[in-house]
């Protein structure tokens, strides 16, 4: 049994969960900032593009990190325009766009947008990062801006003109490792809610499954296969639960720890289940069907064989690859 | 194996098969070719190809072309964080003077694809784009429960 395959299969099965649809939001957020800067700037802006690094301890809660990077030409604000004179000018126009549905603040060498609350209690924040090319042209061939940093004392702004060199390359790395690592965090997340549905009123929440699969990705060297990962982050709970100097914050709200939603019996029998469940899957792969079941009102659908298979996650094409 | 495939369907602009033709022919007569971007139908049944990203790092000859994604790897991301979500779906590349029938060396790169762990495509799509001064033929191929088929 290819246990891999099986466990893809639970993940693709099972519905969408808020997270994807919370993410989306995002997307489409961010998608309406950037062509508002495009309206606005028209020729002396290049196409803003995203480089959101998704904090880590927030990746699942409500709060996934847009940085979306503004890349000005050289003379956007006049050929002796300042760097503080781009700052000031963006800042003034998404001051003006947004001061009615979000809270608008300048930030280190970014402008924040938290939008207040929808609907569904969903919170979204972007942050704009202006740039400008350090000379006419030159960032369509190298990609470097330079950035303001605005700095506060007190109630007084100051700031600094600063060169970073080619930001796209900075936050390449930061960002292919966030999206790859944020999309195990949710697959591994979906694993282990599948399981506690297997279970008639299991003690642990969800929201504690998520944080301490976050916390486990934070703590832990979280590489491998889907199955690695997932094993990985079993023993992680297996090992790490019971402890009594174990926390589990609340991103949203740092002063409430999760750890306390469980009874030390209850932690037990939590470690406990991790470590049967690892303990019969090494006995025998067959028995990772048990704790991890494809949803088969959904399976039997995908078996028509007219249809593309369902890709989770951003496919990566392999980094080399060679053709004759 | 090839075989004809008629259940699963596939689109693309005439304009953007053409630019990888004028992009391949730049590079006559070494091989070239790069990533194929796109998007699946709600129902699964329908892929469109929308984009290529191409390779800032290869190696190429008139038998052979080897493609990296380095320095690249931020464009699948922006791809896939915009609107609608596009992701990588396969890979194209050119024969020149040669017919667009896959060689063997073709069909373990679709292999490399469906076996890398990281890369969760079902069903990879390769572009083989043959042509000589006169004439060019493209050959779609999609790897399908456990084959590689042609598209009609
Ligand atoms: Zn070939």
């Amino acid at each position: 049994m290819d246990k891999n395959k099986h466990l893809d299969s639970v993940i693709s099965t099972h519905q969408i969960t808020k997270e994807e649809t919370l993410f989306d939001k995002y997307v489409k957020k961010k998608n309406e900032v950037k062509e508002a800067l495009e309206d606005k700037y028209e020729s002396d802006i290049y196409s803003p593009f995203n480089s959101g690094s998704y904090a880590k301890n927030t990746a699942i809660n409500t709060k996934f990190d847009f940085d979306l990077v503004s890349p000005f030409k050289r003379n956007a604000f006049g050929c002796s325009g300042t760097l503080k004179e781009m700052y000031e000018d963006v800042y003034d126009f998404l001051y003006e766009k947004y001061k009615d549905v979000a809270e608008v603040k300048k930030q280190k060498v970014s402008i924040g947008l938290e939008f207040y609350a929808d609907s569904d209690g969903d919170v979204i924040k972007i942050d704009v990062v202006p740039g400008r090319e350090l000379s006419q042209d030159q960032y369509k061939e190298n990609e470097n801006l330079n950035l303001y940093v605005y700095y506060k004392y007190g109630n007084i702004d100051a700031g600094s003109e600063r060169i970073k060199t080619n930001v796209k390359a900075q936050i390449n790395n930061i960002k292919t490792r966030a999206t790859d690592e944020k999309d195990s965090i949710r697959k591994i997340i979906r694993l282990l809610k599948v399981w506690k549905n297997t279970k008639y009123n299991y003690p642990t929440k969800s929201f504690f499954l998520e944080l301490i699969t976050i916390k486990a990705f934070d703590n832990k060297t979280i590489t491998g296969s889907i199955w690695e990962k997932l094993e990985t982050v079993l023993e992680y709970i297996r090992d790490n639960v019971t402890k009594d100097s174990f926390t589990l914050k609340d991103p949203g709200n740092s002063s409430n720890d999760l750890a306390d939603t469980l009874t030390s019996y209850e932690k037990q029998q939590l470690s406990d289940d991790m470590k049967n469940m690892l303990d019969r899957i090494r006995d025998n792969d067959e028995n990772l069907k048990t704790y991890f079941p494809e949803n088969s009102k959904f399976k039997k659908e995908e078996s028509k064989t007219n249809q593309y298979g369902t890709n989770s996650g951003m496919p990566v094409p392999p980094p080399k690859l060679n053709f004759g | 194996m090839i075989l004809k495939i008629e259940k699963i369907g596939l689109s693309l602009e005439a304009e953007l098969l053409n630019k990888l033709l004028e992009i391949g022919k730049t590079h006559y007569q070494k091989e070239f070719g790069g990533f194929l971007i796109g998007y699946y139908s709600e129902d699964n049944r329908h892929l469109h190809i929308t984009d290529t990203v191409l390779p800032k790092r290869y190696q190429a000859s008139k038998y052979s072309f080897e493609r990296s994604t380095e320095g690249i790897e931020n464009e699948f991301t922006e791809f896939y964080t915009g609107t609608p979500i596009k992701i990588y779906i396969g890979e194209w590349h050119t024969h020149p003077n040669n017919s667009p029938i896959p060689s063997a060396t073709d069909i373990s790169a679709i292999n490399t694809i469906i076996n890398n762990k990281n890369t969760s495509i079902a069903n990879p799509v390769l572009l083989i784009i043959g042509y000589s001064k006169n004439t060019v033929d493209f050959g779609f191929y999609v790897w399908f429960e456990n084959n590689l088929y042609k598209y009609d």
